[in-house]
């Protein structure tokens, strides 16, 4: 057993009723790793977080942490989710109103009948590390939502768990207080040394903070890899689409790298990739409207221009078909000028069939 | 040969225990003399028991009044009751029988037909009291000791001088066909033993038409005689049928503007017949009430709380000297009480469509 | 480190189950096989088992009680059509009309609730009977011929159970008013549609499924209704299925068969249509999830609006006030004649009342019960409850049909049932509280049931599995986090509950014994034999009293329930 994977999921299946909901995922989690399971929701993200948290009843499959077999259903082993000693943070957070601050995160150290001195200890580093200490005597049910979510957070991590799983934590937030949670859980997961599985169908999330990202669609894993990975070499059609901003080209591969287009337009395609694929993916941000050497290179026109702030948005016409194209928003085209449309074979993705 | 002691053994003891409580108890030999009663109960352990409790016809209001006089001479047993019509009191008591719940010591029924259906069933227990004597022959069960009637009861007619001018007042039975009472007579349901009694006399007397056209006039039955006596005061009817005279003593001693017929004819009568209930939870309690209650003392008391009649000949009327003692009615009792207990099906099942009780 | 296997969990969570559902498979189910089995007693009928089976006893009820049938079903229908009209009525005027002093309504509109049938029909009888009624009194001296109503009637009895049952129509319907998104109004009067226009065309049609459930469900309760038919109907000789039965108990021989063969025909009919209910229009679940409240935009109806005041108020002074005046003025009269100038005054009912053993025995034991029942029920049904909603066991769906089973019987039915199976059963408890005490918290299982589901729905599943997932083990998070929560649930089911059993009368009548008698039947008992003036006083204690200990525990609970609000 590799002493670095603290989690490992093999071949997990999980009905609901007539339906799966999880049909057969794969995968492990090193030490201090930062997971993420991103889909639309559906997917079984959660579903299979919550297996692992002994939440959900597997129908097949087996579910390791550190070693020891949480559920495993050849051996019709299933052990309970209080003895499981993972950590969760749940997307209502959970949090007890009946329960003053203090007694909230010190919960799951009374349960393991610590003494009065070292629960004090733990629960006042918890909460500093969310900055919530000086909320400590307040009953729960007054709490504003993101004082919630740092109670759950604080939580979560009071009796030092190994492994945390994060049920979507920041979607009930507005955007702005979602972009700054964000770093500061990263922080927090780093600084503690926390072995992370999150869930989230946020994929600017999923990119910013994840060490992997394990992108689900329908009960399946779509593609494992680095954000990097993700978004440069998408592997599906479904990853390509649902992740970032994607051109999608239907045609057949011509030759070892090249790929034809329907409209019969030869493009240079990146290296390795399936062996056969009907489609290539080229993301719109990686998308030029003037000639770059090395690139494949189409004439094009301007045929509607959208100014989205951070980026403005063309439709381009050229023998590929229709390209969206993102640029910084600066030296704006008009609609109707003739452009180059230029992209690199490296950006030019043969999608698995 | 050895076949017969045997069969004579078996013989015993089928005949005992048909007749397992009939075993001839005897009179004790030493009744003890209480304040105006003898007694062969164990008074000590009737004490220790601490409670009684008697099932009876009898309205609420009267029951506690007579439980509280015996109270009274004995604070130490406490005293409880049900109060149900004939019927619905005879099915509860076997319906607890069935169910080996023993709840109650002494019952009183006004349908001797239930009474004696009871003594067969062995519901009795047999228990010789010294003042049974004083009682007349047909008052008492054959062997003795299993039931006694404590009193008499009476039906007549009854109506409100106030909505029921003189000159219309019914004098006979038959006046009670009269069309103008339609719908204004009121009776007792087919529960009631006096019902019965009434029917079971008249029947024969005032011919099987009688009914039938009584049935015309629609009357309305009642569980009591408190009912019947108070939508009279109340004018909601005018008439009772078969009115029982202690209601009328009761109702009349309260200042209602009441007056009471005994039809030539004659006037039908039941016993309220009292018995100590084999397996009773308070056996001594029981043996002490009924010293008590048949004695002169008990007899008074119960004349006092319920206006009744008594059989014994040495206890006075009931009310004020207005009312009419036993020897100077025209009682119409039946002489075959077995008959009459056989009478009841087809009495009840006439009855209730006679009060439109359905079926 | 225990493990568990995936098999059937022996754990403690399992066991505890498995136990529930025997015991209250036993309580529920049971005596319905005793019923049912009775009802084909074609023999003796005191026997047991039946010696004799047949359909006789069903088949008779179509050929001789044809009128008893014609009669339930008639004055169901009278009562349901004007229980419905009722709720419906109020429920609009309070929901969607600016009729002053709302507030002060709705918390009037639960009066009638404390006002059990029986004490309102006995109430009725003295103000509406023939000849000496309040209201023939007062017609008779202004020179009217003859009487101007009279309560004994098809029609009376139907009008004193409408009177009551209005209020659980109000209930229902304004639940389904108030959950009407308002933008569906406004956006008919926004296109230029009259108030009218608008309730007729929008309201209406949106609330129809909430009332026709309404309608469905008082339907099936006035097929069981017992008090207004024995205090009215049986000197009208108006017989229904409910005193039908009671009859065939009550009179020697006692024909169990007929009665059973009733009650069996009466429970299936009600059951069929709550089934009805359930699937069609409550979609499956008893347990109505409160989901979020609209607060429609009351119409302003102008001067009208004093008029509907009006309305609210003459409705509270038909099921409280007049009822309750009427049975003090009888109780303190020495005969129930109603002609107040010939009336003596006296004080001498409650004294009697009051120092009659049995009324204080039987006020006393009804409280006991009330007490009793309500404290160990509430526990068991929020372990039920939380079996039901929240553990993954499989069975937890029969359990909650098991529990609601109840409320398809009715009560009558149900105490013959109990009456039966306990004769018969050898533990002697037939005749004791004990009995009571079982068969009350038999009955009030649907409602304990319902009231705490509503509860425990709220609450959060996820607050549940965090303490799970923190280490809490089955007992330590139920003590921890479920029990805390369920608090003002548990409060409201044991108030509920306790104010249901002192009210009892269905299952009660059946039940008792000379040690034993609770205060419902003890009142239909004097009625028979104590006279009307008695009655009332004894009527009159009983709901002071149950008012009384009311308003005690609200006192006592009140803290509590602002704390978690």
């Amino acid at each position: 057993m590799n002493p670095v994977t603290r989690i490992d999921v093999k071949d997990l299946v999980v009905r609901y009723g007539d339906s799966i909901a999880v049909n057969g995922v794969s995968f492990t989690v090193g030490r201090g790793e930062h997971l993420t399971l991103l889909g639309p929701s559906g997917c079984g993200k959660t579903t299979t977080l919550r297996a692992i948290a002994g939440l959900e009843q597997p129908s097949g499959g087996s579910i390791r942490i550190d070693g020891q077999a949480m559920y495993d259903a050849a051996a019709r082993r299933n052990v309970p989710a209080e003895q499981r000693g993972v950590s969760m943070v749940f997307q209502s957070y959970a949090v007890w109103p009946h329960m003053t601050v203090f007694d909230n995160v010190a919960y799951g150290l009374r349960v393991r009948k610590q003494s009065a001195a070292d629960i004090k200890t733990h629960v006042e580093r918890a909460l500093d590390l969310v900055q919530m200490r000086h909320l400590a005597d307040r009953p729960a049910s007054k709490l504003s939502g993101g004082q919630q979510q740092r109670v759950a957070l604080a939580r979560a991590v009071a009796f030092s768990p190994t492994v945390v799983l994060f049920d979507e934590p920041l979607s009930n937030l507005d955007a702005k207080l979602r972009a700054e949670m964000r770093v500061e859980l990263r922080e927090l997961q780093r600084r503690l040394d926390i072995t992370s599985v999150y869930v989230t169908h946020d994929q600017e999330e999923a990119l910013a903070i994840s060490d992997r990202v394990i992108v689900m669609n329908v009960g399946v894993i779509e593609q494992i890899g680095t954000p990097e990975e993700i978004y440069n070499r998408p592997a599906s059609r479904f990853v390509a689409d649902f992740v970032g901003s994607a051109n999608l080209l239907k045609g057949r591969r011509a030759g070892p790298d090249t790929f034809e287009t329907e409209g019969g337009t030869i493009l240079r395609i990146a290296p390795g990739g399936p062996e056969a694929g009907a489609e290539v993916a080229v993301r719109t941000a990686y998308i030029d409207l003037v000639p770059q050497p090395g690139d494949n290179q189409l004439p094009g026109t301007v045929r509607q221009r959208m100014f989205h702030g951070d980026f403005v948005q063309y439709i381009v016409e050229c023998p590929a078909g229709r390209l969206i194209v993102r640029r910084p928003p600066v030296n704006l085209l008009d609609e109707g000028a003739p452009v180059t449309v230029s992209f690199s074979p490296e950006h030019t993705v043969l999608l698995r069939g | 040969m050895r076949l017969l002691p045997i069969v004579g053994v078996a013989l015993c003891a089928i005949g005992w225990s048909g007749f397992a409580h009939a075993q001839d108890a005897k009179l004790c030999d030493k009744p003890v003399q209480m304040e105006g009663f003898k007694t062969c109960a164990d008074v000590a352990k009737a004490k220790a028991e601490g409670a009684f409790t008697l099932y009876s016809t009898d309205p609420e209001q009267g029951q506690v009044k007579l439980l509280a006089a015996f109270n009274k001479l004995f604070p130490e047993i406490k005293t409880s009751y049900v109060r149900l019509q004939a019927g619905a009191l005879y099915a509860k008591v076997l319906s607890e029988r069935q169910a080996k719940s023993y709840l109650v010591d002494v019952i009183q029924i006004s349908d001797m037909g239930m009474i004696l259906d009871f003594q067969r069933k062995g519901g009795f227990r047999q228990y010789i009291s010294p003042e049974m004597a004083a009682f007349p022959k047909e008052a008492r069960s054959e062997p003795e000791g299993y039931w006694t009637w404590g009193s008499v009861i009476m039906g007549g007619i009854a109506y409100n001088p106030n909505n029921v001018p003189a000159a219309e007042a019914p004098k006979k039975w038959e006046d009670l066909l009269d069309p103008k009472w339609k719908d204004a007579i009121n009776v007792k349901v087919s529960n009631s033993g006096l019902q019965h009694g009434v029917w079971y006399m008249l029947k024969p007397i005032l011919g099987d038409d009688y009914f039938k056209k009584f049935a015309e006039q629609k009357p309305r039955a009642f569980d009591s005689y408190v009912q019947q006596y108070g939508r009279l005061v109340d004018g909601q009817d005018k008439i009772i049928m078969g009115a029982q005279y202690s209601g009328y003593i009761e109702f009349k001693a309260k200042g209602a503007p009441l007056a009471f017929v005994f039809p030539e004819t004659g006037v039908p009568a039941v016993p309220e017949t009292y018995g100590i209930v084999d397996q009773a939870p308070h056996p001594n309690a029981a043996n002490l009430f009924m010293d008590w209650f048949l004695s002169p003392v008990g007899q008074k008391a119960l004349a006092d709380a319920l206006l009744l009649h008594s059989p014994r000949k040495d206890v006075a009327p009931p009310g004020g000297a207005d009312t009419v003692p036993l020897d100077k009615m025209k009682l119409l009792s039946p002489a075959d009480w077995n008959a009459f207990e056989k009478d009841r099906p087809s009495f009840a099942k006439e009855w209730n469509r006679i009060v439109g009780a359905g079926r | 480190m225990t493990v568990d296997i995936l098999k059937p969990k022996l754990n403690g969570q399992t066991i505890v189950s498995l136990a529930v559902i025997l015991v209250v498979g036993f309580l529920v189910l049971l005596p319905m096989v005793f019923l049912v089995e009775e009802s084909l007693n074609v023999g003796d009928p005191m026997a047991f088992p039946p010696q004799e089976y047949g359909l006789a006893n069903f088949v008779s009820i179509f050929e001789e009680d044809i009128n008893v049938l014609f009669n339930t079903v008639i004055i169901a229908v009278m009562a349901t059509v004007m229980a419905i009209l009722i709720g419906f009525t109020l429920a609009w005027i309070l929901t969607r009309t600016n009729v002053p002093g709302r507030a002060l309504l709705e918390r009037l509109m639960e009066l009638p609730y404390y006002m059990t049938p029986l004490v309102g029909a006995l109430a009725w009888s003295i103000i509406a009977g023939p000849k000496s009624g309040f209201v023939n009194q007062i017609w008779k001296a202004v020179g009217g011929p003859g009487d101007l109503v009279d309560i004994y009637s098809h029609f009376g009895i139907a009008w004193i159970m409408a009177l009551f049952e209005g209020t659980v129509a109000f209930v229902m319907i304004s639940a389904s008013m108030k959950s009407m998104d308002p933008a569906l109004e406004e956006s008919a009067r926004v296109m230029g549609a009259s108030k009218l226009r608008t309730t007729l065309t929008v309201t209406l049609p949106l609330v129809m499924p909430g009332v026709l459930g309404a309608t469905l469900f008082v339907f099936a309760e006035m097929l069981g209704s017992f008090a207004a038919a024995l205090v009215i109907g049986i000197p009208a000789r108006i017989y229904v299925i409910t005193t039908a039965i009671w009859d065939s108990t009550l009179s020697y021989p006692p024909d169990y068969g007929r009665a059973s063969a009733m009650g069996l025909s009466l429970f299936v009919v009600m059951f069929a249509m709550l089934t009805f209910y359930r699937w069609r229009i409550n979609k499956g679940s008893y347990a109505t999830i409160t989901g979020k409240a609209f607060r429609p935009r009351p119409m302003d109806m102008g001067g009208l609006a004093w008029l509907l005041l009006g309305v609210c108020i003459l409705y509270v002074a038909l099921a409280v006030v007049v009822p309750v005046g009427a049975l003090l003025l009888t109780s303190l009269q020495r005969f129930a004649t109603v002609i107040l100038s010939q009336a003596e005054w006296t004080f001498a009912n409650y004294q009697t009342a009051l120092a009659l053993g049995p009324v204080r025995t039987a006020l006393f034991n009804s409280l006991l019960l009330g007490f009793g029942v309500a404290s160990v029920g509430v526990l068991l049904m929020a372990l039920l409850v939380w079996i039901i909603y929240r553990s993954r066991i499989r069975g937890a769906g029969m359990i909650e049909y098991l529990a609601m089973f109840p409320q398809a019987v009715p009560r009558l039915v149900f105490g013959l049932a109990l009456l039966w199976a306990w004769l018969n059963i050898p533990i002697p408890i037939y005749g004791t509280l004990w009995l009571l005490a079982l068969a009350y918290l038999t009955v009030m299982l649907p409602l304990g049931v319902r009231t705490l589901a509503g509860v425990v729905l709220q609450i959060d599943k996820s607050l549940e599995e965090c303490a799970r997932v923190c280490g809490a083990g089955w007992l330590y998070q139920m003590r921890s986090v479920t029990l805390p929560l369920l608090r003002p649930g548990i409060l409201a089911a044991w108030l509920l509950i306790f104010m249901a059993c002192v009210r009892e009368l269905g299952v009660s009548v059946f039940l008792m014994g000379p040690n034993a008698k609770v205060i419902a039947p003890s009142i239909v008992a004097a009625f028979a034999s104590s006279g009307t003036e008695l009655t009332a006083a004894m009527a009159l204690i009983q709901t002071a009293t149950v008012v009384v200990a009311l308003v005690i525990l609200f006192r006592l609970t009140r803290g509590v329930t602002k704390e978690m609000s």
